[in-house]
């Protein structure tokens, strides 16, 4: 089973793996940090309570290629959770389970993962069209359930997946869109509905790495089912495998899910013969009559990912879990704007949107540094589940109507892309899950 | 508070403080407030205030460190300390990548980690055994067959060199490189070189780095809890001359070397 490189917060770049790679966590989660800010910065508390281990879950992971490795990385991190299964059908990635979590109980089939009583919630990281069954599986079993996005390739088993999901109502079901557990997301998410960008007039994301996606391992079979991404019978390419989590956050942003999009697709640079293109645009077209332009390559790392919304008094970015604001020259004095710290990008001057600045300053704490204790956004998707997992039900960061909602944007983009042309979205399919 | 790591993040750190133990502390990852301090974190080093230096240093060392293995938790006992993994990450990272590999079926592969750490799987396929040379330090980065001190061979083993020609700067006749002495806060005054022979990356790299700081003087400790391991230390002599120590690695002859025996530790212990 593989990975999902296009997550967020996920990269090869050499300080990505630094922040993120097995050593990453040292780096993270030790090295640099002062532990003096632990205490006082608020800012990287989200809006749950945060867990301090005194009660645990029994944890199962299905999926144990690169993303799953992640999951798995994180979940060690987080005191309240105890891993207590991984399932994967490569036995390599059992060998590496066992080095890695050395209390987990390994499966080649993940169906005896789901007879484990003990274990209440589940993390899925599969491929993509692997989910629909597992997923089903899960919830009869059971389980609490955390399935990574696009839920699925096609529509109906989005579909099927949401309905398990909302028939399971005494269960939990959270999708992989993290950025919405993401504090850094919610603050910027609440500036602007505040209205601090006067009239929002149009948004742009990119995801911009260089890397083939094409990947190697010691038979042909294995090679196969290892580049699943790269097989247009089952993926979404680039705007179903990453473009998803920057959409769901205009989607978030702007309060509606688009009614058509515009798409093409190229392959630029690597033509090794896939048919997945390497390079997509595509253009949403949102109900309020704003569009957002996406671009996303595997041909050219310059700029990384980003998100930019723009309003008639100002602009947001957010990149790395941080977020400035740019204002026009004619825009209202926020009045707070004077205090906060400057950032020059060219001739431009971004303003740090930095959380709970004030109550930080009356704390004698500067606000203008970087936070070290800030973690990945997944880091913050997980917690939130676990904690829902332990004291809920509460309604997910991200439930099955935003997932499926996503991915059926994204299957529908995808479509645009590969057939360079425009579609328009049928309401019914949305409200098909309510 | 403690904080929860991930099971590989805590084994390196236990590792971390296990080196640290073996080597009266000269090996430290806490090093991060001296580097800091010192200027060699992102600079070129300069000499700090005396002042500055010894609020790094109280902020310094593997006491300040709690470790729980129960709740794979660490805890800083004081605020401000700093864990600078870079004289066993990047040990820890080929070990790592040398496993993988192994897992994937390479039978042979010759790892670099850059100048300081090296790890041959297998045997070239031309025969014999991974060939790895270790030249003395040059001054103005000079290579060539006169530059080379020893030739290590490796089968399924790690080799870490540590010595003083990566960042360094002078102020009159002292030379003072980026390897900091953890128990005095100065730049390690030992050796020049160091290098070292083991399965585990991991413990080449950290152990060459301890021999660095400990010198030919100091060795012996090192020497004694390791006593099949692989070593070389190369300090100054007298008369412009290098002193070395080595086990387990033949040096290549030079009117320039002097050989000195290998400590046991016992003439420290005892």
């Amino acid at each position: 089973m593989d990975n999902k490189s296009g997550q967020p917060g996920s990269g090869l770049d050499r300080r990505d793996f630094l922040k993120r790679g097995s050593l990453a966590s040292l780096f993270a989660v030790v090295g640099g940090r002062e532990a003096m800010a632990a205490e006082i910065r608020p800012s990287s508390r989200p809006r749950y309570s945060r867990l301090d281990g005194s009660e645990t879950v029994a944890c199962g992971l299905i999926g144990f290629g690169e993303w799953g490795r992640e999951i798995a990385t994180t979940l060690g991190r987080i005191p309240s959770v105890r891993l207590a299964g991984i399932s994967d059908n490569f036995p390599v990635m059992l060998q590496r389970a066992n080095r890695s979590v050395p209390d987990a109980a390994t499966h080649a089939d993940y169906r005896r993962l789901l007879d484990d009583r003990d274990i209440k919630a589940v993390f899925i990281a599969t491929p993509t069209h692997q989910h629909r069954d597992i997923v089903i599986a899960a919830l009869q079993a059971g389980k609490h359930v955390y399935c990574e996005t696009p839920l699925a390739h096609t529509v109906e088993d989005a579909r099927a997946i949401a309905d398990a999901a909302k028939a399971a109502n005494r269960q939990i079901f959270q999708v992989g869109l993290p950025y919405r557990s993401n504090p850094q997301h919610r603050e910027v998410f609440q500036f602007i509905r505040s209205g601090a960008l006067g009239k929002m007039t149009t948004s742009r994301a990119q995801w911009h790495r260089k890397q083939s996606w094409r990947r190697a391992s010691a038979t042909p079979e294995r090679e196969r089912e290892l580049n699943w991404r790269l097989d247009p019978e089952v993926s979404l390419g680039l705007i179903g495998e990453v473009g998803i989590h920057q959409l769901d956050t205009a989607d978030w942003i702007y309060q509606g899910l688009p009614t058509a999009v515009s798409g093409m697709g190229q392959i630029m640079q690597w033509n090794d013969g896939r048919k997945v293109p390497d390079t997509i645009q595509a253009v949403f077209e949102f109900p309020t009559g704003v569009h957002l332009t996406y671009n996303a390559t595997l041909t050219n790392s310059f700029d990384g990912e980003y998100d930019m919304f723009y309003g008639s008094d100002g602009t947001i970015m957010m990149r790395d879990s941080k977020a400035w604001l740019f204002k026009e020259v004619d825009a209202p004095l926020l009045g707070w704007e004077v205090y906060a710290r400057k950032d020059r990008f060219y001739r431009e001057t971004g303003i740090a949107l930095v959380a709970d600045a004030t109550k930080l300053a009356a704390q004698g704490v500067d606000f203008t540094a970087d936070d070290p204790n800030v973690e990945t956004p997944l880091f913050y998707a997980l917690e939130e589940f676990v904690d829902n997992a332990l004291r809920g039900p509460f309604p997910a960061g991200a439930g099955y109507k935003q997932g499926y909602d996503a991915t059926v944007v994204a299957i529908r983009a995808n479509e645009a892309i590969l057939g360079n042309k425009r579609v328009t979205f049928d309401r019914k399919i949305f409200d098909a899950v309510s | 508070v403690p904080v929860r790591v991930a099971p590989d993040a805590f084994a390196v750190l236990a590792r971390a403080a296990r080196f640290h133990q073996e080597t009266g502390g000269a090996f430290d990852i806490t090093v991060g407030p001296l580097m800091r301090c010192w200027r060699f974190a992102g600079g070129t080093g300069e000499v700090p205030e005396p002042a500055a230096l010894a609020e790094a240093r109280e902020r310094t060392g593997m006491h300040l460190v709690e470790l729980d293995a129960e709740r794979r938790t660490v805890r800083f006992r004081r605020p401000g300390v700093l864990v600078d993994p870079g004289a066993i990450g990047k040990g820890y990272a080929l070990e790592q990548a040398a496993l993988l590999l192994g897992e994937l079926g390479v039978e042979r592969a010759l790892l670099h980690g850059g100048t300081s750490t090296v790890h041959g799987i297998g045997t070239p396929e031309s025969g014999g055994q991974w060939k790895v040379a270790v030249e003395y330090p040059g001054e103005r980065g000079e290579t060539g067959p006169d530059q080379v001190l020893a030739v290590v061979a490796l089968e399924n083993r790690a080799l870490s060199v540590s010595a003083v020609w990566g960042k360094w700067f002078a102020v009159g006749d002292t030379v003072y490189g980026h390897v900091l002495d953890p128990r005095t806060g100065w730049p390690a005054q030992g050796a020049v070189l160091a290098a070292v022979v083991s399965p585990s990356a991991t413990e080449t790299d950290a152990l060459s780095t301890a021999l660095l700081t400990l010198g030919i003087e100091g060795h012996g400790p090192v020497a004694g809890a390791h006593p099949a391991m692989p070593l070389l230390v190369l300090g100054r002599g007298e008369g412009g001359r290098f002193a070395a120590v080595a086990r387990g690695m033949e040096l290549r002859p030079s009117p320039r070397l002097v050989i000195v025996p290998v400590g046991t530790g016992r003439e420290v212990a005892g």
